[in-house]
């Protein structure tokens, strides 16, 4: 779970560290105290949400996560989340590796696709968008976008004009 | 109304220094507990971290992490 939001958040242009998963008994306060103080600086350090090098600008990271929450919720990743432990369990290998790697291949993917559909969506929302502008909204390939896009329109949510997306009148 | 006050006061926190907003998650049996002996036996930890308390920490899910980060936390810690 931890490794599936760390690479999630990565995708989103968030710096995955601002996340931290620690271990302290009841019986350890001191090293509570520790971790808590080293965490503290190091998120110090880096600054406000949005505001470290490798991260991208504040409004696309609030726009970008509120598509991620949703994607979080749908069915498809949650199903990869299942089928993954499923598979660690039977082949009993919980190496850190194994678990990166499962998650990269199956989970990644589909929160990814989910993101994007949302995404559009709320990009659309502000306005009607070529591809390329959409394209570099979502720091996505063109050929990432064409797949969600065309659901979209299946649906009769977003329509096409000369090239144009925009939402579909209701 | 107590909500503008909050938000204010963390602004001009903010200006005198910059102060994390880091949400917690805690689990019962452990890390909780420690939080709570560490603040017994008067050790002297940051003040920034808002703690939920949870039953287990493998109560946790994908989506608690990223609810944090859209309200505004600038970080997110769990302890187990």
């Amino acid at each position: 779970m931890a490794e599936t939001c760390k690479q999630f958040l990565a995708d989103c242009g968030i710096n995955p560290d601002r996340l931290s998963l620690e271990w302290a008994s009841a019986a350890e306060a001191p090293r509570f105290v520790e971790l808590i103080t080293g965490y503290v600086n190091s998120i110090k350090e880096k600054g406000e949400l949005g505001s470290a090098d490798d991260e991208a600008g504040e409004a696309t990271i609030r726009r970008r996560l509120k598509a991620a929450v949703v994607a979080a919720q749908a069915r498809k990743p949650r199903t990869a989340l299942g089928n993954l432990s499923k598979r660690l369990h039977k082949e009993g290998d919980f190496s850190k590796d194994a678990i990166s790697e499962g998650v990269s291949s199956k989970i990644l993917p589909a929160l990814r696709a989910e993101r994007i559909k949302e995404e559009l969506l709320l990009v659309l929302k502000e306005g009607e968008k070529d591809l390329d502008e959409l394209s570099s909204a979502l720091s996505a390939a063109k050929e990432e976008l064409e797949k969600p896009l065309a659901q979209l329109q299946r649906k009769g949510v977003v329509e096409e004009k000369e090239g144009r997306f925009q939402l579909a009148e209701k | 109304m107590v909500q503008e006050n909050v938000v204010e006061k963390e602004k001009e926190m903010a200006q005198k220094g910059f102060e994390p907003r880091i949400l917690g998650f805690f689990c019962h049996w452990c890390c909780y507990a420690a939080a709570d002996s560490a603040g017994v036996s008067r050790y002297q930890y940051p003040p920034n971290v808002r703690v939920i308390r949870v039953m287990c920490t493998g109560r946790i899910d994908t989506r608690f992490i990223l609810e944090a980060f859209r309200c505004g936390a600038d970080g997110v810690f769990t302890g187990g």
